[in-house]
């Protein structure tokens, strides 16, 4: 080699390295602003969803909603920013688009990336989903919870003296929506256990924006995760685990790999304790403590839902009074309409039989869909039925217990309604409801027992059917 | 502390031996049964009560006195005195109750 022939090569070689180098440096900077904005508040607030076996990743792409007021400019431009492409917006569902990745990136960190910003109400990979199994072209989604299969008033196989189909249909909902963290869905029970394993991801905590709860009588309570009428604090565990289970129900986290999935995989729980370890309070304290959730609403926080698994067959003017302001602060009750195997037409069940537009009346049923031996029911006061008996889900000391009552139907319905304002945030307290009972799949065990005769059908509440 | 079955059926015996005023020699247990109440307050809820609609297991203590027969209901949690001429009665909660 000569020496001119040297010094080519060599300077080849060179500028090789130098573009080798650069395009480097570029994938480098990509990479390091995108983990810069990466900010995710609470890493397990994103429960990673999981899917069928048969349901390969085909696509690479994102279902991002954004939230309401965010231009199309600014969606595309955020879109833009990440080297994407919207592709698609889904009419029926303000704010949702598809995003296709054109770096295809792995699309459940694309998705963390977009759940960061603040104009993103949520982001998920989109998947293929499966055909449902017992056909009729329905998609549905299935959470990796390892007790799923037990929780039959979510998908009812037919197992355990069960009838196939009889269930709320939440495998075809979730193909629709899983639930927001936006939603805060308040437990007004036994108070939660907050530090549940299956639970605390999805447990409300006061913003920091948010002062303390001050009341004129109570003084001032720090209620980070909620609130307890019987001493007036602001720590709410439960300590009868009648209202940990009913929890778990509305909002144990799905697609955690752990325990069970509620009807929302997630959704922020608000706990409130006005009942003791007996599992027993008093009107006064029911009433602080739904005096809270107003004032709460009133300063901001999306409580849409108060879920009362409990009553009495004593009328209280000052319960129903806080619950209409309940109705006027646009709060959904969903309540119990009790155990005592009666016609609340003639005997009525309270709270669940005021006659406010808010108040859901809700029944117990059996894995066959027959109305429970202890479910009251009232072809004019009771209105919807849900999965009652042999209920698994969420308990003290980290634990899983089946447990029986129209306590254990009522978070199913306001489970569903949660589900429902994610999907349709403005939707207002008095459509829910009639939306609610439009979608229910009517019953031959309930014709002429309840008003809509018929089982709650998260899947249709959603539109996914 | 939590309630057990014996402790129930005592505390029972004494609590209506004072509501009768009478020795507690002269009130037999005709029978104590596991059964499941249809709620928290184990069907037998006060005035002015809330209870979780939630079946709860638990204990029905049958007493009698002067051939008169009471009923008594109780988990570990609560005694309660049921229907007792037309009124529900929580016993001795604070005593009870952790």
């Amino acid at each position: 080699m000569n020496r001119n022939n040297f010094v080519t090569h060599l300077a080849l070689a060179m500028v090789i390295i130098l573009i080798a180098a650069f395009a480097g440096q570029l994938r480098k900077w990509q990479k390091e602003w995108r983990s810069s904005i990466r900010i995710v508040p609470v890493e397990s607030k994103n429960p990673q969803l999981s899917w069928d076996l048969d349901t390969a990743l085909t696509r690479p792409e994102l279902l991002v909603r954004f939230r309401p007021g965010v231009s199309a400019d600014i969606k595309a431009e955020i879109a833009a920013r990440f080297n994407d492409r919207i592709e698609d917006k889904i009419g029926s569902v303000p704010g949702l688009v598809a995003i296709d990745d054109l770096d295809d990136l792995d699309a459940e960190i694309s998705a963390a990336t977009y759940r960061a910003l603040p104009e993103v109400d949520y982001a998920e990979p989109n998947y293929e989903v499966s055909l449902d199994h017992a056909g009729g072209g329905f998609k549905h989604r299935h959470p990796d919870d390892p007790r799923f299969a037990q929780q039959w008033g979510l998908a009812n196989d037919g197992s355990n003296g069960g009838k196939e189909g009889a269930d709320i249909n939440a495998m075809r909902a979730w193909a629709t929506s899983t639930g927001s963290e936006t939603v805060i869905v308040a437990v007004l029970d036994s108070g939660v256990d907050y530090t549940h394993e299956d639970l605390r991801n999805n447990i409300w905590v006061r913003p920091a924006e948010l002062g303390p709860y001050e009341d004129n009588e109570l003084g001032i309570i720090d209620d980070v995760n909620g609130y307890n009428a019987i001493d007036n604090s602001g720590d709410p565990m439960d300590d009868n685990g009648h209202g940990t289970h009913c929890a778990g129900i509305i909002g144990a986290e799905g697609g955690n790999n752990i325990g069970v999935a509620g009807v929302n995989w997630k959704v922020q729980i608000m706990p409130l304790k006005f009942m003791n370890a007996g599992g027993f309070g008093t009107t006064k304290d029911a009433i602080e403590a739904i005096n809270y959730v107003i004032k709460r609403k009133r300063d901001g926080v999306n409580v849409r839902v108060i879920s009362a698994s409990w009553g009495s067959t004593m009328r209280s003017r000052a319960l129903e009074d806080v619950i209409r302001s309940a109705q006027e602060a646009g709060i959904l009750f969903v309540a119990a309409s009790g155990n005592a195997s009666v016609n609340t037409d003639r005997r009525p069940h309270f709270p669940a039989g005021y006659k406010l537009d808010n108040v859901i009346s809700v029944a117990a049923l059996t894995s066959n869909d027959e109305l429970a031996s202890f479910s009251n029911y009232g072809p004019k006061t009771v209105h919807v039925a849900a999965p009652g008996v042999g209920i698994l889900s969420t308990w003290l000391g980290q634990d899983y217990e089946e447990k029986s009552g129209t306590s254990m139907a009522t978070p199913f319905v306001a489970g569903v309604a949660a589900l429902v304002i994610s999907n349709n945030p403005e939707i207002s307290v008095s459509d829910l409801r009639s939306l609610l009972f439009q979608s229910v799949d009517p019953l031959p065990s309930l014709a002429g027992r309840i008003v809509t005769g018929g089982r709650i059908n998260a899947a249709r509440a959603v539109g996914a059917e | 502390m939590a309630l057990s079955k014996e402790e129930a059926v005592e505390k029972a015996r004494k609590d209506l031996a004072k509501r009768l005023k009478i020795s507690e020699d002269s009130i037999s247990t005709k029978g104590v049964e596991d059964t499941e109440f249809p709620d928290t307050a184990l069907g037998a809820g006060g005035r002015d009560e809330m209870s979780g609609q939630m079946l709860t297991s638990g204990w029905r203590i049958r007493l009698e006195a002067d051939g008169k027969g009471y009923e008594y209901r109780a988990n570990k949690h609560q005694l309660r005195l049921y229907n007792f001429k037309g009124s529900n009665y929580q016993v001795s909660t604070s005593e009870i109750e952790q």
